[in-house]
Order: structure tokens, then sequence, then C-alpha cells
């Protein structure tokens, strides 16, 4: 199985990145691509959707964090939703869940950016 | 699968690219899958297996390994399951093991080795030299079953 990074833009400033597979060591620099790409055209609040996530690794995770740091660095923010228990496990187990901030909807998430 | 004589073995090799570490937690999907392991515990295996597959292929990427190869081996018996996972990288350009400077969450790179140890029940992380396959050697024990 692939990964399906699809993005939209619900609100000024604002992207929404909808995954959509498994995020390894294989497909992961395609999500860093977007997140990077999204950054740089000064798109700073990111959400980034897990939902249709089936397997997260510490690549995924490596990236997730990657993006956090580069959104903070420009005064914006990187929000994740996931009510997937196997994959919020993974954020539990590695203690990420103090660095992230999850929600379980999309329309939480964008409420919640500054 | 296991008989009362002995265990199993399931062993798999695959270039250490990238794109094959897929192929590798399929693999154990499937030999998990047929022990008696809740589905918590075979997708537990599932992620551990594919950290260490991942560290193999990212220490191959670091070494400029030529033709990088990561083996997997399963040692299957009623009790438990032992999966090796050995790269042929010579040297140790990435260490699996946390150093001092690395062991924050926000460290990037020892989130791997922090995955396999906490979902695995027994893990050795083992190279003779530096020169030598690095070996991680992961166990999880059958719950209930007499060890």
């Amino acid at each position: 199985m692939q990964l399906k990074v699809e993005t939209r833009t619900p609100q000024e400033g604002a992207a929404v990145i909808g995954l959509e597979g498994e995020v390894d060591v294989y497909t992961s620099p395609r999500l860093k691509q977007e997140m990077v790409d999204l950054l740089n055209r000064g798109l700073v609040n990111l959400v980034v959707d897990l939902n249709a996530v089936k397997y997260l690794d510490s690549t995924g995770l490596g990236v997730l964090i990657g993006g956090l740091k580069r959104a903070r660095e420009r005064d914006g923010d990187l929000r994740l939703i996931c009510d997937n228990m196997r994959i919020l496990r993974i954020f539990e187990i590695t203690g990420l869940t103090k660095i992230f901030d999850i929600d379980r909807s999309e329309a939480d998430a964008l409420a919640k950016l500054k | 699968m296991a008989s009362s004589d002995g265990e199993a073995v399931v062993e798999l090799k695959i270039p250490g690219k990238p794109e094959y570490v897929g192929v590798a937690r399929l693999a154990i999907l499937g030999v998990a899958s047929r022990m008696r392991f809740s589905y918590d515990e075979v997708e537990d295996i599932r992620l551990a297996v594919g950290e260490a597959c991942t560290t193999a292929i990212e220490r191959a990427a670091s070494a400029q390994s030529p033709s990088p190869e990561v083996r997997v081996r399963c040692m299957i018996d009623p009790t438990r399951l032992v999966v090796e996972v050995t790269d042929n990288n010579v040297g140790s350009a990435t260490p699996l093991e946390p150093t001092a400077a690395a062991e924050s969450v926000l460290e990037e790179r020892s989130l791997g080795g922090v995955l396999i140890r906490i979902l695995m029940d027994d893990v050795q992380i083992s190279q003779e030299s530096d020169t030598a396959p690095h070996v991680v050697r992961m166990t999880k024990y059958v719950a209930g079953a007499a060890r």
C-alpha cells in the first residue's frame, strides 16, 4: 500500500493535509516535501489528518516532528487529527502526545489554530 | 508452523531499499497472524520489525553500501516468536541505541529504537565488530504459554 497525500485550504493561511495509506521510510519523504512546500507558500498553520492512515512508523513521526518545528519557526502551528486508537497509541508510547495537539475532528483542529 | 519437535523458521531477504520495508512487514504480519497473538500484539510485532528494517536501510544509506541487503529471520515456536533482523552494512554509521544526546523524544533518530524496546518483550542489539553485520534480535512471548 502506498501513501496518498491530498491538501485542501479550507481557511486562509491554513492547510489540511489528508493522508491515506502507510507513512513509512519509503513514503514519508512525500509528506515532508508537501509540508515544506506549504510552509514556503506561507501556509504556516497545518493540520495533518491521520484518520485514514493504516501504518505510521518512526520515520513518519520524525517528519511530523520536523513539520511542527518548521511551522513554529514561522509563527505557525501544526495540529493532528486522529481518532484511530492504533495510531494514537504510537504517539502515547513514544511520549509524543506531550508535543502534538491531537484533535478528533477537522472542525476542532481548525477552530484551535491561532 | 511450529511443532512439538522444535521451532519452525521463516526467512526473508530484502534489498536494503525503502520500498522493500513494506514487503518485510507483510511477511511478518503473515507469520505473527498464524500464531496465538492478539490483534494488538501482531500490530506491535509488525511495527517493531518494520522499525528494525528501516534502521538497517538507513544505516546502509549512510554507509553508502553498494548492494545493501536486510535479512529477516523468524523463529517460531508455540511459546514465542523470535525475529532477527540482520544487515550486511559495513560500519555503524547510525547507531540504533539512543545516545545520551538523542534521548530527547524530539530527537527523531532514536524513536525507532525506543519503539522496538517498548513493543517487544526482549530486545538484543549486537555487532561483533565495526565491520560485522548489525543484528537486532527481538522476542515476543505468547501470552499464557509456558516458557
